[in-house]
């Protein structure tokens, strides 16, 4: 704090961004180059999606929950359609469960790879961004194999799987995950044994784990700041039964763990190998059986209408936990209400907490590393309070003073 | 009376947790239900998610019993207007960071009658259900009682406040508001 | 009625267009695509299209998602700060017709209810092919409004002489 009066400024950040993800507004208070608060407000995406499910029958909503997000689209349609098997007590043949393990932990992959090359992108390795950016569409052609789009793939329905992994899918696969072990070496190397990397991210944005149990973190961030949670550990579904897999913390890996955007970069990079090793357990271990439950659209319509029942499901999304609740009415087509928790939402909380005395250069870098479905960062306006005179700040100024401050560490 | 921010590595079994609200909380508490979720080539039951019913005035009892089994992780709070009364539901986990396939979820349901749309708010004890209230309040009209925000959270600035959107009504949204798009 | 065919497409696209990116309620996937078209696999970049950060530098408008009440005057705002000829691109189905997204409170869409639309390109989210391909007709229609406008400047001064 400055000596004599002390001066914070309100920077307010969003609510459009280049790049990536939906638009959020932040308050951010300053002091000088450092952080006293954050005010976080977002709702420029909330298109009314719960809502709208009251007209609609959960065959129908399937495709909406597939675009509450476009990179956790399948995490969505499945703890949606485990929410509605839990209400209307509907079991899932074998070779279902599977597939959509795979194309879970597919998307997985998918998910953290362009969470890498963003990350780098933040703070200037731009050949980084590149690479992560070209690596992910090998993911991408083996889930345009399987299901037919790029992104929203409408695999899931209630009850199974609507598309199969055909042997051409399986061998497709196989190469995928070789090309991956080789080729993703490389983001291995910048999480643990690049300086550059390590100086700009350690102690930045650091959550201390008794707030990261208090502000109910998930996923990854959780994990980064040492807790051992994890959904397919803890409350195993689908193939992951028959899988076991371990929350990934960085203290078994690095011997120490802070919390900061580093352990969260290097939580993710093991993750991606962990999930490559799930998918070929899976893979091996694929059953024969029927795909769905019920093949007949209008037979399964008219089992949802005489379900009666509340159904909760809580899965493992690329970013934590997805949590969806439904209650479906006897007698009534559609659905009666849905509860969407996306994890990005539980995570955003413990962004003040984050925030707290770091600079603004870093700002990008904090944002961005609990992979918001949701960003931030246009446009930027200082305020003074006290003169009351302004200074537009853009999106370019605050990226060019992340990426800047790379170089400086470098000795440049 | 709040345990210290940490998850347990002692899980306990669903059926012990379910003796113990018994024991503590008698007729005050319904256990709706205990349900197994399976899955896997075996069938097999991997947790258990456990559904209780209390009148509003005991929610705070229910919430320390599951502090003193380990600290309530909070999911979400879903709700509904069902009518002559809003339903709330709070959907905590235990025992999450115990162990293999040791998680338990723990739902309670609370009917708010119309004329007292009031909870007292669990922020002071899990900040983590910031969100959910503030989204209760604008979405249902229930007011939390001590939350420390009370402002819109997802609903634009210049949004009409006394509309409730999830409200079936009066105070629900009018036709005329609700747009077909195309 | 623009036919494109792949050697016209290549032939306009080294004129280069610089676009800003308005996301006004999506889910990203669209997002995720016109980012993918810069990156190496389809790497639009070489012909010199690239994203901008602030609408002042753009000549095109990318706008992706049915309009939420949230962003409504701010999109407006954006196309207005954009300096003439501009055109406005509408990436995927949610901002051309609104998709999925019907009978909603909060939503004030389809893009062409607030703001006039150029080029539709459709899908759910448009693979980048098709997104490039909308961006080559939008490079045409924006090289006819340059024209018109400079003929029409070319009238003035012509009127201000004699």
């Amino acid at each position: 704090m400055a000596v004599g009066e002390a001066k914070t400024y309100k920077i307010p950040i969003g609510p459009v961004h280049v790049g990536l993800k939906e638009p959020i507004t932040t308050w951010l208070e300053v002091d000088g180059e450092r952080i006293v608060d954050i005010k976080v407000r977002p709702g420029a995406i909330h298109r009314g999606i719960e809502f709208m499910a009251r007209e609609r029958n959960p065959i129908q909503v399937i495709y909406l929950a597939e675009r509450i997000c476009g990179i956790c689209s399948f995490a969505h349609i499945e703890s949606f359609v485990r929410a509605v098997e839990d209400a209307a007590s509907i079991s899932v043949p074998k070779r279902a469960q599977y597939i959509r393990t795979i194309m879970l932990e597919l998307e997985r992959v998918h998910s953290h790879i362009l969470w890498a090359g963003v990350a780098c992108y933040t703070f200037g390795y731009d050949s980084a961004f590149n690479l992560g950016l070209l690596l992910r569409e090998k993911v991408m052609d083996v889930l345009e194999a399987i299901s037919g789009n790029r992104v929203n793939y409408g695999v899931g329905t209630i009850g199974g799987v609507r598309r199969d992994i055909t042997p051409e899918a399986a061998t497709a696969l196989e190469d995928m995950l070789d090309y991956y072990r080789r080729e993703f070496a490389a983001f291995y190397e910048v999480a643990t044994e690049d300086p550059i990397t390590k100086a700009r991210m350690r102690h930045v944005g650091t959550l201390p784990p008794e707030d990261a149990v208090r502000y109910c973190a998930v996923g990854p961030t959780a994990r980064a700041s040492g807790l051992r949670v994890d959904l397919r550990w803890s409350s195993p579904y689908e193939a992951y039964a028959d899988i076991e897999v371990t929350p990934i913390v960085p203290q078994d890996y690095m011997g120490e763990v802070y919390g900061d955007v580093f352990d969260r970069f290097l939580v993710r990079v093991l993750e991606v190998y962990q999930s490559l090793d799930i998918i070929e357990k899976a893979l091996l271990g694929l059953p024969e059986g029927p795909l769905m439950a019920e093949p007949k659209l209008p037979k399964l319509l008219a089992l949802l209408k005489a379900a009666d029942g509340v159904g909760w499901s809580s899965i493992e999304a690329p970013r934590g936990d997805d949590t969806h609740v439904i209650r479906l009415t006897k007698g009534d087509e559609n659905v009666t209400w849905w509860k969407v928790r996306a994890p990005t939402y539980a995570n955003i909380v413990s962004w003040p907490i984050m925030f707290r005395g770091q600079e603004i250069a870093d700002a990008p870098l904090i944002v961005n590393s609990i992979d918001p479905c949701i960003s931030c960062m246009e446009r930027a306006l200082v305020v003074d309070k006290k003169s009351g005179s302004s200074e537009v700040l853009t999106k370019e100024e605050l990226l060019k003073r992340s990426r800047e401050k790379t170089r400086r560490l470098m000795g440049r | 009376m709040s345990r210290r921010a940490e998850y347990t590595d002692k899980a306990m079994a669903s059926e012990a947790v379910v003796s113990v609200i018994r024991e503590r909380l008698g007729d005050a508490v319904e256990v709706v239900e205990l349900r197994d979720r399976k899955a896997g080539l075996s069938d097999a039951v991997c947790f258990h998610d456990l559904w209780l019913r209390c009148p509003k005035d005991k929610l705070l009892e229910v919430l320390d019993i599951l502090f003193e089994l380990d600290f309530p992780f909070f999911h979400v709070m879903s709700g509904n207007d069902e009518g002559e009364a809003v339903l709330l539901n709070y959907h905590f986990s235990l025992f999450q960071g115990s162990g293999r396939a040791s998680r338990l979820g723990v739902a309670v349901s609370v009917y708010l009658p119309k004329d007292d749309l009031t909870m007292p708010s669990i922020q002071d004890r899990i900040p983590g259900a910031e969100y959910s209230e503030r989204e209760m309040r604008e979405m249902l009209g229930i007011n939390f009682m001590g939350m420390p925000d009370e402002s819109l959270v997802f609903l634009p600035e210049d949004w009409d406040e006394r509309i409730k959107p999830w409200r079936r009504d009066e105070a629900g949204p009018k036709p005329e508001q609700i747009r077909e798009l195309s | 009625m623009l036919k494109m065919d792949l050697a016209k497409t290549l032939g306009i696209l080294p004129r280069s267009i610089w676009v800003f990116l308005c996301n006004s309620g999506s889910c990203n996937g669209c997002d995720i695509e016109i980012v993918a078209t810069l990156t190496p696999r389809y790497d639009i970049e070489r012909f010199g299209m690239k994203l901008v950060g602030s609408p002042r530098h753009a000549d095109a408008l990318l706008v992706t998602g049915p309009v939420t009440k949230y962003m409504t005057e701010r999109l407006k705002h954006i196309y207005d700060q954009m300096p003439d000829p501009k055109v406005v691109i509408v990436v995927g189905n949610c901002g051309c017709s609104g998709d999925v997204f019907y009978k909603s409170y909060n939503l004030d869409g389809p893009v062409d209810q607030v703001l006039p639309v150029d080029v539709y390109v459709h899908g759910c989210p448009p693979r980048p092919e098709a997104i490039i391909e909308g961006v080559a007709k939008a490079v045409l229609k924006l090289e006819a409004l340059r024209e018109s406008l400079n003929s029409k400047e070319a009238d003035v001064a012509d009127v201000a002489q004699s």
